[in-house]
């Protein structure tokens, strides 16, 4: 196959983001078709280099194709949108009934976080699993705080946990920002929220009393949390990629606005601005992320673009 | 040069009307592209090039699906569920990647083109009236 060719096929795999194993097949069957197109313009007389554009060209841009092919793959189906939705619903669960305080409640669902994060993970990491990762970093960052919460002389213990946590963690955003920057975005759904209701209980002078006995933002936590399990199931139903993002963006911030109309003015408009930005910074900085690391086995996109271009 | 547009009475330059019919062929192709593709593999399995070959061919060069899109439309159609896929080898040892329609593609062309007659026969009674005797 021309050198051309390659670098069509290279440009298309590093803007396909979908599962390793479809990329794989996808690019394996459009070899066989340009390779029959390239040979059949060649017996009609044009020159293997003339062949290999033409064929191509025919194809039509990488960027346009790899759309194409996405929405036919990014629709998960209601079985995947109700696993995607679970974990933030149990956690709605939790702040509605007021069992998030029970400890027993609270290690079974961290059991069921551990069990579906391995099964997915295992399993070809399915775009349901990404909202149970997030859960799981939670519960790293949670045992982490209780960690340095402990008298001093146990405190030795944080430092063989840092380096376990940064593993995971660093682990969990590279391969899911190498799926797709989207899936670390939904890893990190939850953590704007958390920091919202955490910061705004400060701020009302709240939070002792909201970790002792419990407090009237429970509903409101968990209709936050309902949100969130409303928005990865949208996300996981729909298509296009600029809805998906919109599916994942605009509930966080309602949520935020939530956020702030419960501190009654104490957390005033600069606040709410700089709540928002802190969440959009989060959210969407798997994005910068995926053009450090780039996509799948690939080069980042524009890199492999950069190689395109070059080759005409 | 301006060229009337034929029943609208309304004039149209040649550019705009060509421009016009490569749109409106366009439209009618997309909304049409499951029920060829369908239609056409479920004579027999075919490979995506022999696909555009064929359904070229049997048109008389009226339908030449771009490949970009035909490819995306039949993964489309597989994860669907109406049609399966398989690898095989040719004689001349490529691969080619073989599709075939399903039980439930099959019943669900069945429905397409018993839709499509109705809605063919209805435009054309619209378009071609019955003279009044």
């Amino acid at each position: 196959m021309s050198a051309e060719l390659k670098l069509y096929l290279r440009n298309l795999a590093a803007r396909l983001r979908l599962e390793p194993s479809s990329e794989r097949e996808i690019v394996r069957e459009l070899t066989t078709h340009l390779e029959d197109r390239a040979q059949e313009l060649c017996q009609e007389g044009a020159t293997p280099e003339e062949a290999a554009r033409l064929a191509f060209s025919a194809m039509g841009p990488p960027h346009l194709l790899a759309k194409q092919f996405y929405e036919a793959y990014s629709q998960g189906s209601w079985r995947w949108a109700f696993l995607a939705a679970l974990p933030h619903s149990v956690f709605a669960l939790f702040f509605a009934l007021h069992l998030w305080r029970n400890l027993g409640w609270l290690m079974l669902f961290f059991v069921a976080i551990l069990g579906m994060a391995f099964y997915g993970w295992r399993h070809g990491k399915p775009a349901w699993l990404f909202p149970w990762l997030g859960y799981l970093l939670l519960l790293v960052l949670g045992v982490g705080l209780f960690l340095l919460s402990l008298p001093l002389w146990a405190q030795v213990v944080i430092l063989a946990y840092i380096p376990l946590a940064w593993w995971l963690l660093s682990t969990v955003a590279v391969q899911a920002v190498k799926r797709d920057w989207l899936y670390g975005s939904m890893v990190l759904l939850p953590f704007p929220v958390i920091l919202g209701w955490v910061l705004a209980l400060r701020f009302q002078g709240r939070w002792a009393e909201f970790v002792r006995q419990g407090h009237n933002a429970d509903p409101w936590i968990a209709l936050s949390f309902l949100t969130l399990a409303v928005a990865a199931a949208t996300f996981i139903r729909l298509r296009q990629r600029l809805f998906k993002t919109g599916a994942l963006l605009t509930p966080e911030l309602l949520i935020l606005i939530l956020v702030t109309l419960s501190t009654q003015g104490l957390v005033g408009y600069t606040g709410f601005i700089l709540l928002t930005l802190l969440a959009l910074g989060l959210l969407l900085s798997p994005a910068l992320l995926e053009r450090r690391i780039g996509h799948g086995e690939g080069k980042p996109p524009e890199q492999a673009n950069a190689l395109s271009s070059h080759s005409h | 040069m301006a060229l009337t547009w034929p029943g609208a009475g309304a004039m149209m330059p040649a550019h705009s009307i060509a421009r016009y019919s490569v749109k409106y062929v366009r439209e009618l192709l997309k909304g049409n592209t499951d029920s060829l593709l369908l239609s056409l593999i479920s004579e027999k399995p075919m490979y995506g090039y022999q696909i555009i070959k064929e359904l070229e061919k049997r048109s008389q060069g009226y339908f030449r699906f771009r490949e970009g899109t035909l490819y995306p439309a039949l993964h489309r159609l597989e994860r669907q569920g109406y049609l399966s896929s398989r690898w095989e080898r040719l004689p001349g040892g490529q691969e080619r990647r073989y599709y075939q329609l399903t039980e439930k593609g099959s019943r669900n062309l069945a429905r397409m083109t018993q839709e499509w007659q109705g809605f063919a026969t209805a435009v054309n009674l619209v378009l071609r009236p019955v003279p009044a005797s």
